[in-house]
């Protein structure tokens, strides 16, 4: 169990839905979703998130370039990245970012327990 | 973990990427340069994939994965966007929506796509006529990552997003249930009202005019809730038009202006289908092919346009072509052969009347009877699905130019504006957006030519009714002075309807009516007043 907040950036509700359930069980408390990368930079500041699942590809930003946001904006929140398979190259760059995990679609609770793990969770 | 309660959501989200997507194809096709299109189509195909690999739905995360990746090479440049491309990716998006219309409906068995699997696949090397691939430039940037300016407005193709926190999903059951929820509430504050008036009930007149107000507020919410944009139907309109011309050969310029308008999701349901098959018309038999138009002097590309417009309660839709139109004295003959109609008769038609012709159950212009056209859906079912909704049909057509169809609507269905009039032992209703005026004639205005009875209203000769005869009851027994009449306006004619009493104006709840009485020509539903009567809303253009 946690308390920490988490923020939900995927433009698939369907995706935002099965990954919220899943950390509600957890005992997270989902601060905010966003479904585009404007979206996550007008909510990101007032629910100060301490994690952030980030879709990678998004309608009006990729990943590296909200990544690039998220830590001059918030610089201790921790991001996970997001995406199905075949994004590779650009899951890498994230990472060397400095994003702290990857987590591939589809999602189980298996593989955001995982996830969270290797934030210190 | 238990997938099946996101199922509905799945299904939900997944058909509006495809609509996306295919209307993102149909666009790519006129500008196959647009980049942040390419890069949209992309995302929607990616989304698919991993929405449908975490439902464990494999065949259908399968097939949009070799959309994506097709996109992908499009995405990075090694080979443009071509007819062919859109193709296949049409018939992509057709084969999703198929796989998740048989989820939608349980059906376990979904279609088997390893043809088209491998015919994404190979999709490059199978003959695609476009230019060898350019080099990829900037060999530092990965496959896949973004890197242009992002800085700039949004482009308009973009979907909208909610904001997840404002806006919930609501079945539309429920909104059907909360109009009648409403409905009924309406009828009862008019029996409270009429109880009120006959047990001296002067205090209840501040809390039910009150109560009227918040019903009027409740009844505008509602309405609201159920409205959506005209782009809930028309959306699919470009495929259509595109499918069917490129079938035949023709080269159509399709264009919609006014999405944004809103109307009444039932209101838009019912229309759908009559505006496809206006659609289907319009191309198969109104547009000429490339040679012929060029043969004539017109452009070889020929316009569909439709055009929405809001007027007050109503909405106006206008479906023009620049086609070769309709001759309205080829319609008479034809009719006349088809022995619809007498010579004499036909002579006597106006020319719209002439040319609505088209629309008697039975008459088609068409030369043959291909597939495209004739799918059960007949002019006739346009009209009298227009008429039903309480709207009007008018066309125009000139040989050479083109046709037009002008529908009006009402923005919305089941409470409506009505004026009570009384006809014998009945009391019958008009929506008041069909009434013209008012007035009470004086026995001398009356005259008479021939067996019709006639009026004088601002200049001109407008025909008079007995409403009484119209609808097969008895004649107001006693000459009067005045006679109480309903001027009303149908397409183009104007009539005059002699009543025995007119009750005013006030919201009914209006519901279908039950056979036999839906066989009734002339009513097209039916309300219960406050001293529980039975009103019924006569449709005035089949007077």
């Amino acid at each position: 169990m946690s308390n920490a907040k988490v923020m939900i950036v995927d433009d698939a509700l369907f995706m935002r839905t099965i990954l919220g359930t899943i950390l509600r069980d957890k005992g997270y408390t989902v601060a905010a979703e966003a479904a585009s990368g404007i979206e996550t930079m007008k909510k990101l500041h007032a629910c100060d998130p301490d994690i952030i699942f980030l879709d990678i590809i998004l309608p009006d930003a990729n990943g590296i370039q909200l990544l690039d946001f998220i830590h001059k904006m918030k610089p201790q929140a921790k991001v996970i990245l997001c995406s199905a398979i075949g994004q590779e190259a650009i899951v890498k760059k994230g990472l060397d970012l400095g994003a702290r995990f990857y987590v591939q679609k589809p999602f189980s609770p298996e593989k955001i327990a995982e996830a969270l793990e290797s934030l210190g969770e | 973990m238990d997938m099946s309660q996101y199922r509905d959501l799945f299904v939900s989200e997944s058909k509006g990427h495809i609509q996306v997507f295919n209307e993102l194809v149909v666009m790519l096709e006129d500008s196959p340069a647009d980049q942040s299109a390419i890069d949209e189509l992309f995302r929607h195909a990616h989304s698919l994939k991993g929405m449908a690999a975490t439902m464990q739905y494999q065949a259908i995360a399968d097939l949009a994965h070799r959309m994506e990746d097709l996109l992908g090479k499009v995405r990075s440049g090694a080979f443009s966007f071509s007819p062919g491309l859109a193709d296949i990716l049409l018939e992509g998006s057709d084969a999703l929506t198929a796989m998740i219309s048989a989820i939608e409906a349980d059906d376990e068995r979904l279609p088997d796509t390893t043809d088209l699997i491998n015919r994404l696949a190979g999709f490059d090397a199978a003959g695609n006529p476009s230019p060898p691939a350019p080099p990829v430039a900037a060999a530092d940037v990965a496959p896949g990552i973004d890197d242009r300016d992002q800085g700039g407005p949004a482009p308009d193709h973009q979907p909208r997003h909610t904001d997840s926190f404002k806006s919930v999903r609501v079945k539309t059951e429920t909104l059907d249930r909360l109009v009648n929820i409403t409905g009924e509430l309406l009828t009862t504050r008019y029996r409270l009202a009429d109880r009120a008036l006959r047990c001296e009930g002067a205090q209840l007149e501040e809390p039910l005019n009150r109560l009227s107000m918040l019903l009027r507020e409740l009844r505008d919410e509602v309405f609201q809730a159920r409205m959506l944009p005209f782009s809930f139907v028309a959306d699919r309109f470009p495929r259509l038009v595109r499918d069917l011309s490129r079938k035949q050969g023709k080269e159509i310029l399709f264009q919609v202006e006014g999405k944004e308008i809103e109307l009444d999701r039932g209101i838009l349901e019912e229309i759908s289908e009559p505006l496809v098959h206006i659609l289907r018309n319009a191309v198969d038999h109104g547009m000429e092919m490339p040679e012929e138009r060029i043969a004539v002097g017109k452009p070889g590309l020929g316009t569909i346009r439709i055009v929405v417009t809001r007027d007050k309660d109503c909405v106006n839709i206008v479906i023009a072509d620049d086609g070769r139109g309709m001759a309205p004295e080829r319609l008479a003959e034809k009719a006349v052969e088809k022995g619809m109609i007498n010579r004499e008769q036909a002579n006597a038609l106006t020319r719209h009347e002439a040319l609505m012709l088209i629309c008697a159950p039975g008459f088609s212009t068409a030369e043959t009877v291909s597939d495209i056209s004739g799918r059960g859906v007949g002019m006739d079912a346009v009209r009298v699905a227009v008429h039903a909704l309480g709207g009007g049909l008018v066309i125009e057509s000139e040989v050479g130019r083109g046709s037009r169809f002008l529908l009006r609507l009402p923005i919305s269905v089941s409470i409506i504006h009505a004026l009570l009039v009384e006809c014998g032992p009945l009391t019958v209703s008009f929506p008041v957006n069909a009434v013209k005026r008012t007035i009470e004639l004086r026995r001398e205005e009356i005259f008479q030519e021939r067996e019709q009875f006639f009026f004088m209203l601002d200049g001109r000769q407008v025909p008079l009714k007995n409403l009484n005869r119209l609808l097969g009851q008895a004649p107001t027994p006693d000459a009067r002075a005045f006679v109480p009449t309903v001027v009303i306006e149908a397409g183009d004619t104007t009539l005059g309807l002699a009543t025995d009493r007119l009750l005013g104006q006030r919201e009914i709840f209006v519901k279908p009516l039950g056979i036999p009485l839906s066989r009734i020509k002339g009513l097209t539903g039916g309300a219960i007043t406050g001293d529980g009567r039975i009103v019924y809303v006569i449709d005035a253009t089949a007077l």
